[in-house]
């Protein structure tokens, strides 16, 4: 992100909370007009973080940077930003309307400037007529949509939204990030999004910042941090992945291969700088990068293994497997929805491709599947 | 469950009402239109004019004003003293919290009495205030604190403040934290975000803290006979008078009735209040 003043920047920002650091020295920037999620469990620090932007938690050090301007001690009410939270924190005794010209009251923005600029606001997120109405009267998704209406009304220099879809149901979820996501490149309003669903990440960012325990693990465009993790954290969280830990066994420049349990398994991955024969590495193969072989395929290739079929459920969109390999390893998988089911006991062959595997070098946790 | 099953449980409170309170108020009522003769006690027939000496007289007029004004200065002061504490009690993460809610709750624990001889012995003409007042040089000579409007006021906020503190921690605990930071966010300094929507917010336990307080204050006894002595009368000191000293029972009868449409009236009107604004709570 060279070029640009970025529009917002943190400047090692930490922040504790008695004996527990909830963000420890991070540093961050956001592009004009870009869509920055940060992504992590809840308890990571992401929330902290963006509340520390709003200026609603005071940071115990570090700078936070506005368009060039130093805004750590600027109170709360003089940032000019736009929160949206979790609980849309909608006020319950006013209407729609007054909710959304809240905060052109507050900046004085003369009447005849404000009735036209919320209902502009409130026609592009689709709620034209029910100004009149109080927000107990609006379903869930509405309610989001007047939260969103109400902070970028105020044209903020930035956007933050802690959780803004966690508390719809799925299907409304979903609409929502889409309509959301279309608000976005119409307005080019950066925007800094905080959630724990890792493909409302995905879907929605120009680029995933991945927290764990008040730190940075990660930054990156969502393919990079989905395909590259940089550390088992990053890829366990993004999607479900198979965990093989073993030993460098050769390292050359066509390829790495990885010895799995003393070299009863051999895992080939794509070439790997910087990695040397005998030391410890994790390769991580994500469900849905093996695929099911016809039996009687091709034996020989690389990564190519029979199995067996312990485990099948059908999600819509997948297939889930989990097979068995012949040293009792198991492995999950996802197959394509619309490919022939294989029952559970049916003997198969897997395999997946070289440069599918994700190599994480060193030992420590990383047994078997998980998130 | 069928939904008529529901009111059994409320039949033992039903029953207690009835007993204590519709029974003896609508006994009341054929009470308060029989003649007095003194000396002779009361006779037959019918007359309204307990009920016309009540509402024209100015001695029963000023008794039933100072009554109302009182009621409502109480409720006032409490709101005034009480917000700012009740808003520090639910808003603070100190661990003193539990102390300091148990001293605002600590005179409930006392007697009465007891407590309202402590203000006695404070308010007197050469009481520790008075004492102060002229030590400090604000004052010439003693004030008087007792058997008056300033005596009354002081004795019924502290004996009531309990009440409104309890009522609004309540109604202020209940606000999101949320909705005032986004206030904040959008603009609006802390005593803007205050005053548009933390203070209407708590409109509901304003509402009914003052109804509380205003009810207890109008209806107090106790209180007002020992700070108000003899002759410094508001309407409840009047009917424990007129049942009790002069053993006029139409005449009290009247009075009981006029504060207790007062009070129904009252809490009706509020109740209507509360259910236009406060519909969002």
């Amino acid at each position: 992100m060279s070029g640009a003043a970025p529009a917002l920047a943190v400047r090692r920002l930490r922040k504790a909370f008695g004996a527990v650091v909830a963000v420890d020295d991070v540093s961050l920037d956001a592009a004009p007009g870009e869509f920055l999620s940060l992504l992590g469990p809840s308890g990571c620090g992401k929330s902290t973080l963006l509340r520390m932007v709003a200026g609603l938690v005071e940071p115990d050090g570090g700078e936070i940077v506005l368009a060039g301007e130093d805004i750590t001690r600027v109170a709360v009410h003089r940032r000019n930003l736009g929160l949206v939270f979790q609980s849309y924190a909608l006020f319950p005794h006013m209407t729609v309307f007054e909710n959304v010209a809240f905060g052109l009251r507050r900046r004085s923005v003369p009447p005849a400037e404000l009735g036209p600029r919320v209902e502009r606001m409130l026609e592009l997120v689709r709620l034209g007529p029910l100004g009149t109405r109080h927000p107990r009267e609006l379903s869930g998704g509405q309610q989001q949509r007047v939260a969103l209406a109400r902070a970028l009304v105020t044209e903020p220099r930035v956007l933050l939204l802690d959780e803004p879809l966690s508390n719809l149901d799925a299907l409304l979820r979903e609409e929502m990030r889409v309509e959301l996501k279309r608000l976005q490149e119409r307005l080019g309003t950066t925007m800094i999004f905080v959630t724990h669903d890792q493909a409302e990440a995905l879907i929605l960012s120009d680029r995933v910042v991945v927290m764990e325990h008040g730190r940075v693990e990660q930054v990156g465009r969502p393919e990079e941090v989905y395909r590259r993790p940089a550390t088992a954290f990053v890829a366990r969280f993004l999607g479900r992945a198979n965990f093989l830990a073993g030993t460098v066994a050769e390292s050359r420049g066509t390829g790495t291969v990885v010895a799995v349990d003393g070299g009863r398994l051999s895992v080939v991955a794509g070439p790997r700088p910087g990695l040397t024969a005998g030391q410890p590495v994790h390769a991580v193969i994500r469900q849905e990068a093996i695929r099911l072989a016809a039996p009687g395929a091709a034996a020989g290739r690389p990564n190519h293994f029979t199995a067996t079929v312990v485990f099948h459920a059908f999600a819509g969109q997948a297939h889930h497997y989990v097979v068995q390999l012949a040293d009792g390893r198991e492995l999950e998988i996802a197959a394509p929805g619309s490919t022939v089911p294989l029952a559970r006991g049916a003997h198969t062959r897997i395999e997946w491709s070289p440069e599918d595997v994700i190599l994480l070098p060193g030992g420590g946790p990383g047994q078997g599947a998980s998130r | 469950m069928r939904a008529g099953h529901g009111w059994w449980l409320l039949a033992p409170a039903l029953l207690l009402l009835l007993a204590a309170f519709v029974l003896p108020v609508g006994l009341m009522v054929p009470t308060s239109v029989r003649p007095y003769v003194p000396l002779v006690g009361i006779t037959g027939g019918f007359t309204a004019r307990h009920y016309v000496r009540l509402l024209t007289d100015s001695y029963y007029l000023e008794i039933i004003g100072r009554t109302l004004a009182l009621g409502l200065t109480v409720t006032c002061s409490t709101l005034g003293v009480g917000y700012p504490v009740a808003f520090f009690l639910a808003r603070t993460r100190s661990r003193w919290r539990n102390w300091l809610t148990i001293l605002v709750v600590f005179p409930l624990m006392l007697n009465l009495v007891v407590r309202t001889f402590g203000w006695i012995a404070l308010l007197a003409q050469n009481g520790l205030v008075n004492q102060a007042l002229q030590a400090l040089g604000l004052v010439d000579g003693p004030v008087k604190l007792l058997f008056n409007f300033a005596g009354l006021l002081i004795g019924l906020t502290h004996i009531f403040l309990p009440f409104m503190v309890l009522v609004l921690i309540g109604a202020i605990q209940n606000i999101p934290r949320d909705v005032e930071d986004a206030a904040r966010v959008l603009g609006a300094s802390w005593g803007s975000a205050f005053l548009r929507v933390t203070l209407p917010l708590s409109a509901p336990g304003i509402l009914s803290g003052s109804i509380l307080v205003f009810v207890l204050s109008i209806s107090a006894l106790v209180t007002p006979r020992l700070l108000g002595g003899p002759t410094y009368q508001v309407m409840s000191t009047l009917i424990y008078d007129e049942f009790l000293q002069r053993l006029n029972w139409p005449a009290g009868s009247a009075q009981s009735l006029l504060l207790t449409v007062m009070v129904l009236l009252l809490i009706y009107l509020s109740g209507r209040l509360a259910r236009r604004t406060g519909a969002h709570a």
